[in-house]
């Protein structure tokens, strides 16, 4: 089983624009091994070239780029292959865990049929009848523990989990010596995560495969990679073993990626978000927004009282959400975390008033019943604003900052200073001066700054409180620490009150004062994040905590 | 900001994945009788229009059977009588429905003939034409819109698109008269009309390979000037196909580029096509009318244009019910044929 080796590695784009071709370079001079049988983790943000490093070991890229230096598999650089020589080794001796949970299975063919053709274009002894392939096809499926019936099954008809296991179990097919994975747990939740891990770990310990795993996310890399490389802007920062880089690193940014996602339980992170040097966060979280107000600091803003939501779906009916409690407290971060299914989006559809709850449930505000009615909404979504999480798609590209921002004030009929009022939110937004961004269009903005336009314009109609739903998933790991600090201070300054649905525990660790857990529909544990995270008395709440990847620590 | 919409509940979805795939297929009966419901009720719809709308058209059929030959004012009383026009509006409306109920679309004014004979006489030449002509059109649009696609901006994507534009562009009764003067006149190549030489018994090798020497130009007319659409439609979904994340997983199992393409890419770009390339024969019977009276093909196009010159109202209202029938079932095969393609649709 031969060694993979990046020698030299640069790899060019070239961007054709109006004005010519201009090259853009999204890998400069890389070099790495990966030794036969051994795991090598490469991390980074988006941007930062690691895929397309991954991709070029098959030569996957598209014809805009250009690689220089020497990618050796074995004696062999890959570069040297004819087109016939490459797509034998692709597949048969390295294969790609995609994204799965995305679009990486084609959504016309059962999955079957996909790790199918698979076999068929590499036909080995053990598979060379049409039944030993379909034999081996169901065996693939029972190693990564999927029934075996799934293989009728289309890619929608599976959760991404499903869909992730698929994309393993298609990528062993061919017995390859090389598994690629390319972001193989981004967007799953961290239950599905860990099965995906544990399932590549064992996989990988048990058949000497070696195995390229790329992420954004350190903590996932260091549960299975013996080695990481951390990159940036083209550039491998720093190399060495996955201990020594999470915990004992020497290069700044590694650093910062370490500290992205916190350590639940330690103290240094509570409240305090990675997003600058801890003596500024201090300095600004010294006022208490509470002191500015007159009102009862124990105020609660929203209430969900005894609240059912069912759904009739092919004439069954399924319950969403089940006799729910939640209150959330002036002045308060409450974190509402739990798996996709398990009930919190609708629960926040619920409070927004965007879904009836079933009869004997109440959404309060103020301790007052929401009424569903057009004018008693309007009145109430001027106190409460959602945030999404995709915020792509939550600003309207062809509208200037300033623009999506005032249209909320205009619909409201604010009769102050519209401009001012633009600028305080943005500059309450950390978007300062804000005059520079007022003319920019979504395109031109990077994640972290277009999540801040669009909280910029929930905060301009002054919402007595704000529901983020997963505010940060979709966001690099150095820019969701900033933005968690934009909720802190916007708590301590202003006093906003927030429902923040995630599935992230360390976010709930990073910024909420309360949790709320939630699993099949219910609230199965609430309290504050120090009780519930620290000591906790569900075993759902231990599952979500033990599954929840973790930095290795020397201790 | 306030009124915009959540994505329907996960948890409904997830709690749903594992019966699902079992209540669809249950479902799809359902779907069947809805959709056929559908249509039902278009085409009542369309008959119920096709009374109206030839009552609005100026002129006097009898008025016009009159100045053919000399009749006296009894004789044209007579005629009205005959033909129920002396009734009040409902009345005669009423009596449009209960004919058609039993088949019956009244009697041509102009040939003496009941309109359902006249329709089932010139019904075969036309589906000859248009179904040639979608079936050509169809194959060679989307052929040549993958082909583009797949090699978009070389010169072959430029040349092709832009041939196709030009060719959509053109009125079709200008390219009808422009190829019957070449073809059909300075070349004598082709038949300048009509279906068939006279004399040729029917049924014989002989009368079929006479049929389809009269077929060319028509054909080649009517595919010319809307295959466009058909590669346009393709081009665009093939492109935004290509660089679907699923491409990139079968070249990197090994497939050759042709396989990615014709096994992964093309069928998926195929379905959206399938419901436009449906649609698009409801206006190939349209573009049927002015192609059929060029050519004096004897079908149901040309049918209509003369029966509009009468006013000829029973042959209109006739071609009017038929022409929308058959876009009507298009329209459903369409949707069935759909759901039979994209299992995600099956869902729905």
């Amino acid at each position: 089983m031969p060694d993979l080796v990046f020698d030299n590695i640069s790899i060019v784009y070239s961007r054709r624009s109006r004005t010519g071709t201009t090259p853009v370079k999204a890998v400069s001079n890389v070099s790495l091994t990966l030794p036969a049988g051994g795991t090598l983790g490469i991390a980074g943000e988006s941007g930062s070239g690691k895929s397309t490093l991954a991709m070029s070991v098959l030569r996957l890229l598209p014809k805009s780029a250009t690689i220089t230096g020497r990618i050796l598999y074995g004696d062999q650089d890959i570069q040297d292959l004819s087109f016939g020589q490459l797509r034998t080794v692709r597949w048969a001796e390295a294969a790609v865990v995609f994204q799965g949970a995305m679009h990486a299975l084609n959504p016309v063919r059962t999955v079957g049929w996909q790790i199918l053709e698979a076999l068929e274009l590499h036909v080995k002894e053990r598979w060379a009848t049409r039944e030993a392939r379909v034999a081996r096809m169901k065996d693939l499926l029972a190693m990564v523990d999927l029934p075996t019936d799934k293989s009728e099954a289309y890619p929608h008809e599976l959760s991404g989990g499903q869909k992730q296991r698929v994309m393993v179990a298609m990528a062993l097919a061919c017995e390859p010596d090389v598994i690629i994975a390319d972001e193989p747990t981004t967007a799953l939740d961290v239950i599905v995560q860990e099965q995906v891990l544990n399932v590549l770990h064992s996989l990988v310990t048990e058949r000497g495969i070696s195995l390229l795993m790329i992420s954004h996310d350190l903590s996932a890399l260091a549960t299975i990679c013996d080695r990481i490389a951390v990159m940036k802007d083209g550039v491998v920062r720093e190399v060495g073993d996955a201990v020594s880089i999470c915990t004992a690193a020497t290069d700044p940014y590694t650093r910062k990626l370490a500290q992205a996602f916190p350590v639940i339980g330690d103290p240094a992170s509570r409240l305090k978000p990675q997003s600058k040097p801890i003596w500024e966060v201090a300095a600004d979280g010294g006022t208490d927004g509470l002191e500015q107000t007159n009102s009862d600091p124990h105020e609660v803003v929203l209430e969900a009282r005894g609240v059912s939501v069912n759904f009739r779906s092919h004439g069954r009916t399924v319950h969403a959400v089940r006799s729910v409690d939640l209150t959330c407290h002036r002045a308060e971060i409450t974190a509402l975390v739990g798996q996709s299914g398990s009930g919190k989006t609708t629960l926040a559809r619920t409070i927004l008033g965007l879904q009836e709850p079933n009869a004997g449930g109440q959404v309060l505000f103020r301790g007052e019943p929401l009424k569903l009615t057009k004018r008693g909404l309007r009145e109430y979504r001027r106190n409460v604003q959602l945030v999404f999480q995709d915020q792509f798609a939550a600003l309207n590209p062809k509208v200037s900052v300033y623009e999506s921002i005032s249209e909320g004030l205009r619909i409201r009929k604010y009769d102050g200073d519209e401009y001012a009022k633009v600028c305080e939110s943005l500059e309450a937004c950390e978007m300062s001066p804000a005059s520079e961004y007022l003319d920019v269009l979504p395109q031109e903005l990077s994640g972290g700054q277009r999540q801040r336009v669009v909280i910029a314009g929930a905060l301009a109609i002054e919402p007595s409180a704000l529901i983020a739903d997963e505010p940060v998933a979709s966001l690099d790991a150095s820019v969701r620490g900033e933005l968690l600090g934009l909720f802190l201070a916007l708590k301590r300054r202003m006093g906003m009150t927030a429902l923040v649905i995630t599935h992230d525990l360390g976010l709930a660790w990073n910024i909420a004062d309360t949790v709320a857990v939630m699993y099949n529909g219910e609230i199965v544990e609430r309290g504050t994040v120090e009780k519930v995270l620290l000591d906790p008395q569900h075993e759902y709440t231990k599952k979500l905590l033990h599954a929840t990847p973790k930095i290795p620590t020397l201790a | 900001m306030s009124t915009d919409v959540i994505p329907p509940g996960k948890a409904a979805i997830a709690e749903q994945q594992d019966e699902g795939r079992e209540s669809h297929r249950q479902s799809f009966l359902g779907y069947l009788l809805a959709k056929i419901g559908g249509a039902a009720i278009s085409l009542v719809m369309v008959v119920i229009l096709g009374f109206f709308a030839f009552r609005i058209l100026p002129g006097d059929p009898v008025r016009k059977i009159a100045q053919s030959r000399p009749m006296t004012a009894e004789q044209i009383a007579q005629l009205r009588h005959q033909y129920g026009l002396d009734q009040p509006m409902l009345a005669q409306f009423w009596n449009y429905l209960t004919n058609i109920a039993t088949g019956n679309f009244g009697e041509s004014y102009v040939y003496g003939k009941p309109v359902s004979e006249l329709i089932a006489q010139y019904f075969w030449p036309t589906i000859a034409l248009t179904g040639t002509s979608a079936i050509l059109a169809i194959t060679l649009g989307l052929w040549m819109g993958q082909l583009a696609a797949w090699r978009s901006n070389s010169p072959y994507d430029q040349v092709a698109t832009g041939t196709s534009l030009v060719l959509w562009s053109v009125p079709t009764f200008w390219l009808a008269l422009l190829l019957l003067m070449i073809f059909g006149g300075t070349l004598h190549w082709f038949p300048t009309g009509g279906m068939v030489s006279t004399g040729i018994p029917t049924g014989t090798p002989e009368y079929f390979l006479n049929v389809l020497w009269h077929l060319v130009l028509p054909v080649i007319t009517m595919v010319a000037v809307v295959y466009a659409q058909y590669l346009l439609v393709m081009r665009a979904s093939l492109l935004e196909e290509m660089s679907a994340d699923y491409l990139t997983t079968a070249r990197a199992k090994g497939l050759t580029e042709d396989l990615v393409r014709r096994r992964h890419a093309v069928p998926n770009a195929l379905l959206p096509t399938v419901t436009l390339v449906f649609m698009h024969i409801g206006g190939l019977i349209g573009g049927a009318v002015t192609v059929e009276t060029v050519f004096s093909w004897p079908g149901l196009g040309k049918l209509t244009y003369e029966a509009i010159s009468g006013p000829d109202t029973p042959l209109l209202q006739g071609t009017f019910v038929v022409f929308s029938a058959i876009i009507i079932v298009m329209n459903l095969f369409a949707d069935l044929l759909y759901r039979q393609l994209d299992p995600r649709v099956r869902r729905a």
